[in-house]
This record gives structure tokens, C-alpha cells and sequence, in this order.
């Protein structure tokens, strides 16, 4: 594995030095290229600072956006108008047309990410529209004519005019747009980008704001439009709407999908193809955009992930951060026995434990859809340091439960107290961040990344750096971020799978996937950890492990609130069980109490007269045993 | 009132033209998910197939109500048959790919159209015979023409014809079950592929007829008249809940008379802005559009 990681390190090196060369060749191009070359570099150039933009809002965040030139155009309209009306520098005039664009973001973006993806494409096409239009019938827009004499910037007295200087200028640009994009990228935002466009609940219910996540992706994307709309303006000096129009926001949306969602390499090979093939084609005459189209067509058709897709991200612990977390841990083992459990918890929780304090006051909890009743007013407590399971025949509203309790879904009567507080209906990751984790019936992990970053989803809104410093990569937040990896490939081990840390999600058998839903959910460091069937479809074996650690869990200063339909397990592990049926709760008290209680026995098998005696005696002794 | 009338009147007119071409991408969202950007310009292929096939007709002497039915179902079988040979080659094999490369592909779909139809007709405006006339009656000082009679009649009928057709027969539930829920679908003895092609052969029929009837009623077409109208129709069929098809009709008509009545109090200009801010303004309040229902996303 050593020698693997090695490798791969190797061949990044190899192709950070292939980006570098091919880098330093665009920069020196101006030196032996003709001038039309360098005209067409520069507008691959604009094209590539756009498409990595956009490849923010449609590769990192999986969100479509049909009317990206809008940003674009505030950015150039920004620029020429300070510059024209009010004689501010280019210089001066580029934190406005920034700051706009990424106010426009927050525009677009607010009212419209409560929507379904799709009808973000015609929202974020009428958003495109309204303001080319705008531009188009203002007066101080200059109307279709747009605005002349933008003063071309100048640096140190040298008045950047020039074909080659305004290339130059148009490349500086570029790199810092390249370099924030893939800092971007590897940061927690690019990770929380990335469980969004996975499993967008899932991202919700382990922690992720996911609005303001989504919300983060369109402003991040305008900021970089923005740039390159005044990069644009003092490049050709004058502006007009016809720069800006849908058909401009689809030629960059066009760049990301050919290229490669997500793929930077990819996005950049796209503004390369886009912007310079018509201009190959140009012997087609008035072939070139029909050429253009069945080449688009076809290369959808053979490459649906485009030319370049991305790959997969940081799949694993770094060699050092793993060393760590191995040196912590022979620390540990000779400390005494306890000590691994609780160092990785949360310290405070041990006392509450100790304390057996009430965690959760369930009163009067109902919740209807429409004229059912799926909780009918039920109330319980849970206590710190308990297991407790929730059991009930299906339909019984215990998953409903669940969803109260997470936020998922709102009550419609009663209260839930949160450690004395009254719990908020707010959005799911909220009580994520107090203290409330959550694993799902069905699993839902993140597919397409690896059981290490699943895990580090769950422990993002516990980082302290600035987000700042995590894109600059200073001293501390880069010694957090190995700390966190640390911890996070410690979580693995607890579950019993650290070494398939690299593995796609997807890729782990069916326990694993298990175990992982429970190490993320753990990675938040609850107080309350709620387990929706965690031994379905378990064969004996696995379920008798999976008891083991949920005790585990417990000794780590974690509460357990378990729905379970496997008696063998609830009964094994539980210290108070809940018993629901039809929305209200029949039963509460320990194990044995439960197996003796005669409502109970009636819920799951029926009353002796709808059944006949003997077969409900066999029931019963298969439900228990 | 009677300017207001008259706008009202317009309204429905354009609203045809809007509803019609709705159909199409509500159809096709409501099985395959796709926002089929290709569909505002097979309503331009479908008009200038009525121009070719009119034209033809008018030089062999045909009696000019025979030379328009033809013309119709010319157009109607041609784009049709173009609408299923795009959905065969062009969106069928990516149905289990991701879904934006879909997208992009029906935008390339609609480029090639575009530029296909420049290259065999020009860049110029093409010019339907002059055959329908202002004659028509007036009703509370409001002149409505028979031809606008005859556009709202004929767009009102073929929507009532889907509407039956996609609730009333076999073929019509078969595609409902195909809208819920594909493979379970493909499972009950569905022919997936095929139904799929229906859809897209009415979608693009239906886009036919309303290209037709606009060269006839604005005697003017080109290749870029897609674009704009079908964009416009996109948003009805998204103002009125994509995928439902009483939906997009209402959303069809309620664009037009938008249209009529931004332009006819404001600024045609503005027009764009009117659509797109109402439509925002609705989504905002009720996400699902006017008569959306919850479609479960797929994941």
C-alpha cells in the first residue's frame, strides 16, 4: 500500500511537472506566435477562466446553471462603467465588479436552490436573460450599443495595450483563477460540494449546511465571471449585450460537459476546443458551426463523461497523517483500557454519561400527513449513556420518529428538549452540529468518493480554521487538516474497516457500507446517535459483531437510540426498549418485561382469536428466539 | 377595456403557439427527465417543411384547401419522423448516462438544426403565401379575426385530443406508467423504446402544426424562430408544472397573454424580463409550478 501511495505521488509529480511546462509554453506563446494566434489565445484564455468558473456551480456542486453569463457581464459592465463614468483604475474597479458578481450570486442563488435541479436550468436561463436585457435597454448601459473607451489598465506607468501585454495580462488572470479553483476544490467546501452531488440528504443529515453550500458554489462561481467580465472589457476596450447572450452561457456550459465536470485539466481542454476549433474550421465556411455541432454531438454520444473526466479525488489518508493516527493509538494502548474510546470522544459526553443526565424529552410528539396519523402524540425520554431501542411492526411511525427527531420532517404537535433546550425545528444539519447523528435505513453513502472522505464529510463543521487559511494553506490549517485526517482514518479503524480507506464507497461490501454509515455518523462526535435498521439484511455472524460495537459506541460516552426489527439483537443489547404500534406508544421497560408483556405479543402476532393458539405460540417462539 | 380585450385576444393567439410547443417539452420531461432544447427548433423545421411542401404544392395546381391539409400532415410525418430518428440516434444511448451530458447533446441537436436549416434555406426570411386574411366579426368593440378563431379552435382541439389520448387509452396509461417509473415499467411487457418514440413523434408533430400555422399567420419565418418562441414555451410548460400536461397548456396561454400584455403596456422590449420575473416569482412561492406535482428526482 506504502509502495502504491508512493506511485501515485509519483505520477502527480510527473503531472504537476506536464502542467507546469505546458503553463510556462502559454506564457512565453506571445514570443513566437503570430499575432491571430495570440488573439485566439487570449479568448481561450477568457474561455477557460469562465468554464472553470461554471465548473465550480455544475462540476464541483452538480448544480446547473443556464445563464452564467450574466456574471460575466456584471464583471464587464462593472469595470467599464466605474471606469467611464466615475474614472476609477481597471485595477480599482476589479474588487467591485467581484463583489457584484458575487452579490448577483447570492440573488440567483437564495431564492431559487429550494428548487428542483431542472428548474434551476430555466431559472438561472430567465436570471442570464433579464439581465441582458437590462444592459440592453438602460441608457446608462449605453443600450445595444454597449460602452465605448474603456481606458486599457496600466501597471507601473506601462499602459497594458498591447496584444501581447493584454495576453499576458489575460494569463495572470488565468493562474490565479486556476490555483483558487483547485484549492477550492480539495478544501471542505469542494468536499461538501461533492457529498451534495452525491446524496444531497445524506450531505444534510451528517452535517452539511446544504444551502449554504449550494448558495457558496453560485457565489464563488460569479466571483470568477466577474473577473473575467472585466478582464473582457480591457481586452477590447468596448462592450455591447451581444457579448452576454444565453447562447454565451451555454458555449461555457458546453466547455465544463465536454471537457469534464469537475475536471480541471478537462475544463481547460474544453475552452481549447471550443474557443479554437471554429477557428480550424473556418475552411468550412458556412459549415464550421453545423461541423462544430455534429463533432458535439458525437463526442457526447462516445464520451457522456467528457474527454477528460475527473478523477477520483483524495482517496486516502496521507502516509504521515496515517503514521500519526498509529502512533496516537500505540499511546494509547499503553494507557489504560479505556483510554482509545475516549480519546476520540467527546470528553463533556463522559460526564453526562456519568451523570446519567435526561439527553432527550420527547413530549407529546404527533405528527399527521394529510388526514394519517403517524405519530399520535407520544412521549419518551432518553437518558445519557443508555441504549434504547424503538420497536414496533412496520407502519408503527418509528422511522417518522426518527425524522422528527433529526429535523427532517417538522411535527405537526409537541415538543422535543434537547439537553434542556427546546429543539428547533430547523434545517437537519443543525442538530447534527448539536449533537444528534443519524444513520439511514437504506443506505445512503457517498457512492463516488472513498470511505476515508465519507468519513471527513461527517467531521467538516468541526474544523476551526478560516476558510481563508484552509485555501491558502497556512501552518495551522494545514497541521488541522492532517489532525482531522488522523482522526478520521481513527474512526475507520473503530468500525473495524481502515484499511479500505482508498475504496470508493460503492465499492465496499454490504456490511462495510454498514459499518462506514455508522464511522461517518460517529465523525460528527454526537451525544445521540440514532440507528434506523443497522442489522438488516446482516447474516448471523455480523449482527453479532454489530452488537458488540454498538456497545462500543455506548462505552465511547455516545447515547444509542436503535429502530431494529432483529429481537435477537434488540434484546441483547438494549437496556430499554419502546414498543409502537399504530403511532402510539404500548409499551416501555426493559428487555424482559418487553417479552412478557401480553400487548406486545398481541401487536406483533395479532390477538388468539383472530389467529388460531397454536400458530401464534409458533410466533412467538420465532420472534424471540 | 376594449384595448384590454383586444390584448386578451392576442394573448390567446400567441398563447397557442406557446402551448402547443409546451406539449412537446412536457411530454418528453415527463418520461426521459430531458429538457429538450432541440424542441423549439423542430418547431422551425416544421415550419419550413409546410413552406417546401406549400410551395410545391401551389406549382402543381392543387386546390388550395387539399394543399394545406397536405401541407399539414407533410409537415406533421417529416418532423415527426426527425424527432424520433434525434431521439434514436442522439438521446436513447444516454439515458443511463449522466444527465447533463444529455443536455448538452440536445443542445448540440439544436445547434446542428439550426445551422442544417441555414445551410439548405439561408439566413434570410423565407415568406408563406399570404392566404389568411383580417376578414373576421367584432364582438364588444374587440375585432377577432377567423384566422385567430381558427389557431386558438385548432391548438384547443389537438390538446384535448393528448389529453384523452394520454388518459384514455392503452397506449396513453402505458406512457403515464412509463413517466412514474421506467424499468418497473419495462418489467410490466412495456416496449420502453418504442413508447418513448411515440412521445417524441406527437411532441414534434404537435411542434409541426404550430410552425405551420405561424408561417401562415405571420407569413414570415426563418431559422432562428425557434429559438425565442421556444424558449418562451419552456418556461410555460415549467410555469405550469413540467411533465403535466394540462399544465403546459394553461402555462402556454398564461406566457402569452404576458406577452400581450407587457407589450401592449409597457414595452415589447421588456417582454423577456415580464416572463422570466413572473415565472421566478412563481417558482419561488409554489416550487413545483402552477399544477406540478412531486416528482420524485432520480437519483
Amino acid at each position: 500500500m506504502r509502495a502504491q501511495a508512493s506511485r501515485a505521488s509519483g505520477r502527480t509529480q510527473t503531472s504537476w511537472l506536464v502542467a507546469i511546462v505546458l503553463l510556462a509554453a502559454a506564457i512565453a506563446l506571445p514570443a513566437f506566435a503570430s499575432g491571430y494566434v495570440v488573439d485566439v489565445g487570449l479568448t481561450i484564455i477568457t474561455y477557460a477562466i469562465l468554464g472553470l468558473g461554471l465548473n465550480i456551480v455544475v462540476g464541483y456542486a452538480g448544480l446547473l446553471d443556464l445563464g452564467y453569463a450574466a456574471f460575466f457581464a456584471i464583471g464587464a459592465y462593472t469595470t467599464a462603467l466605474l471606469e467611464t463614468l466615475l474614472h476609477f483604475s481597471f485595477w480599482a474597479t476589479l474588487p467591485f465588479s467581484i463583489v457584484f458578481a458575487g452579490a448577483s450570486g447570492v440573488v440567483i442563488g437564495y431564492p431559487t436552490l429550494r428548487l428542483r435541479s431542472d428548474y434551476l436550468a430555466i431559472v438561472t436561463l430567465g436570471f442570464g436573460e433579464i439581465t441582458r436585457i437590462v444592459a440592453t435597454n438602460l441608457d446608462i448601459t449605453g443600450g445595444p450599443n454597449g460602452i465605448y473607451g474603456i481606458e486599457p489598465p496600466s501597471l507601473f506607468g506601462f499602459e497594458i495595450s498591447s496584444p501581447h501585454a493584454v495576453y499576458e495580462l489575460g494569463m495572470a488572470f488565468f493562474i490565479v483563477v486556476l490555483l483558487f479553483a483547485v484549492r477550492l476544490g480539495r478544501s471542505r467546501l469542494g468536499r461538501a460540494w461533492t457529498s451534495i452531488r452525491e446524496d444531497e440528504a445524506a450531505a444534510e443529515a451528517v452535517g452539511v449546511a446544504t444551502l449554504r453550500v449550494k448558495m457558496l458554489a453560485y457565489v464563488m462561481g460569479a466571483l470568477i465571471g466577474g473577473l473575467a467580465g472585466s478582464l473582457f472589457a480591457a481586452r477590447f476596450g468596448t462592450i455591447d449585450p451581444t457579448a452576454f447572450t444565453y447562447l454565451q452561457s451555454v458555449t461555457i456550459l458546453i466547455i465544463v460537459v465536454m471537457g469534464g465536470r469537475g475536471s480541471i485539466p478537462g475544463v481547460i481542454l474544453g475552452a481549447v476546443i471550443v474557443a479554437g476549433l471554429p477557428e480550424l474550421l473556418r475552411f468550412l465556411n458556412l459549415w464550421r458551426i453545423f461541423g462544430f455541432a455534429v463533432a458535439l454531438v458525437a463526442l457526447m454520444l462516445l464520451r457522456p463523461q467528457g474527454l477528460w473526466p475527473a478523477r477520483i479525488r483524495r482517496a486516502a489518508p496521507r502516509p504521515e497523517e496515517e503514521k500519526r493516527a498509529h502512533e496516537a493509538e500505540a499511546a494509547e494502548a499503553q494507557g489504560k483500557e479505556s483510554a482509545p474510546a475516549v480519546a476520540i470522544a467527546d470528553s463533556g459526553a463522559i460526564d453526562a454519561v456519568a451523570a446519567r443526565e435526561t439527553l432527550m424529552q420527547v413530549s407529546n410528539l404527533e405528527r399527521r400527513f394529510g388526514g394519517v396519523r403517524a405519530i399520535g402524540g407520544i412521549s419518551f425520554e432518553v437518558r445519557s449513556g443508555e441504549i434504547l431501542a424503538l420497536i414496533g411492526p412496520n407502519g408503527a411511525g418509528k422511522t417518522t420518529v426518527f425524522n422528527c427527531l433529526t429535523g427532517v420532517i417538522r411535527p405537526t404537535g409537541g415538543q422535543i428538549r434537547w439537553r434542556g433546550e427546546p429543539l428547533g425545528a430547523g434545517a437537519p444539519h443543525r442538530n447534527v452540529h448539536r449533537g444528534i447523528a443519524r444513520t439511514f435505513q437504506g443506505i445512503r453513502l457517498f457512492n463516488h468518493m472513498s470511505a476515508f472522505e465519507n468519513v471527513l464529510i461527517g467531521m467538516d463543521h468541526r474544523l476551526h480554521t478560516p476558510f481563508v487559511a484552509e485555501l491558502v494553506g497556512t501552518r495551522a490549517a494545514r497541521s488541522e487538516a492532517a489532525e482531522h485526517a488522523a482522526l478520521g482514518q481513527r474512526w475507520l479503524d473503530l468500525v473495524g474497516i481502515g484499511a479500505r480507506a482508498s475504496e470508493y464507497a460503492s465499492d465496499l461490501p454490504y456490511g462495510d457500507q454498514r459499518r462506514l454509515e455508522i464511522a461517518r455518523a460517529l465523525a460528527s462526535q454526537p451525544r445521540l446517535l440514532l440507528l434506523d435498521e443497522p442489522a438488516a439484511g446482516m447474516n448471523p455472524t455480523e449482527k453479532h459483531a454489530l452488537m458488540a460495537q454498538i456497545r462500543r459506541i455506548r462505552d465511547l460516552g455516545v447515547t444509542v437510540l436503535l429502530i431494529e426489527h432483529d429481537m435477537a439483537l434488540v434484546m441483547g443489547v438494549s437496556d430499554r426498549i419502546i414498543v409502537m404500534d399504530h403511532g402510539e406508544i404500548i409499551a416501555e421497560g426493559a428487555p424482559a418485561q418487553i417479552q412478557n408483556d401480553p400487548v406486545v405479543i398481541d401487536a406483533y402476532l395479532g390477538t388468539a382469536e383472530e389467529d388460531d393458539g397454536p400458530d401464534a405460540t409458533d410466533g412467538e417462539k420465532s420472534l424471540w428466539s | 377595456m376594449s384595448t384590454f380585450l383586444q390584448f386578451v385576444v392576442e394573448g390567446l393567439t400567441i398563447g397557442s403557439f406557446y402551448a402547443l410547443v409546451a406539449l412537446g417539452y412536457t411530454m418528453v420531461y415527463g418520461i426521459i427527465r430531458l429538457i429538450n432544447f432541440a424542441h423549439g427548433d423542430l418547431f422551425m423545421v416544421g415550419a419550413f417543411v409546410g413552406w417546401t411542401a406549400l410551395g410545391t404544392l401551389a406549382a402543381a395546381r392543387l386546390p388550395l384547401a387539399l394543399a394545406l391539409v397536405v401541407a399539414f400532415a407533410a409537415s406533421m410525418l417529416a418532423t415527426g419522423a426527425l424527432g424520433v430518428a434525434i431521439a434514436r440516434v442522439a438521446y436513447q444511448p444516454l439515458l443511463r448516462a449522466p444527465r447533463l451530458s444529455i443536455l448538452i447533446t440536445a443542445l448540440g441537436i439544436s445547434l446542428l438544426l439550426e445551422n442544417g436549416v441555414l445551410i439548405a434555406y439561408g439566413a434570410g426570411f423565407r415568406t408563406y403565401p399570404h392566404l389568411l386574411t383580417q376578414t373576421g366579426f367584432d364582438v364588444l368593440q374587440v375585432h377577432i379575426t377567423f384566422a385567430q378563431v381558427g389557431i386558438v379552435a385548432a391548438s384547443f382541439a389537438l390538446m384535448l385530443g393528448l389529453y384523452l389520448f394520454v388518459h384514455h387509452t392503452f397506449i396513453g396509461t402505458a406512457m403515464r406508467a412509463l413517466a412514474i417509473d421506467q424499468d418497473a415499467a419495462r418489467l410490466m411487457g412495456i416496449d420502453v423504446e418504442r413508447l418513448i418514440q411515440l412521445t417524441f413523434f406527437i411532441g414534434s408533430a404537435l411542434a409541426a402544426v404550430a410552425g405551420v400555422m405561424e408561417g401562415l399567420f405571420y407569413t414570415q419565418i426563418n431559422f432562428f424562430m425557434g429559438f425565442v418562441l421556444g424558449l418562451r414555451a419552456f418556461t410555460a410548460a415549467v410555469l405550469g408544472g413540467i411533465g403535466n400536461i394540462p399544465g403546459a397548456m394553461v402555462g402556454g396561454f398564461l406566457i402569452g397573454l404576458l406577452e400581450a400584455f407587457g407589450a401592449g403596456y409597457v414595452s415589447s422590449q421588456w417582454t423577456d424580463v415580464f416572463v422570466f420575473g413572473v415565472l421566478i416569482a412563481v417558482l419561488v412561492v409554489k416550487p413545483t409550478g402552477l399544477f406540478g406535482e412531486r416528482v420524485v428526482e432520480r437519483m
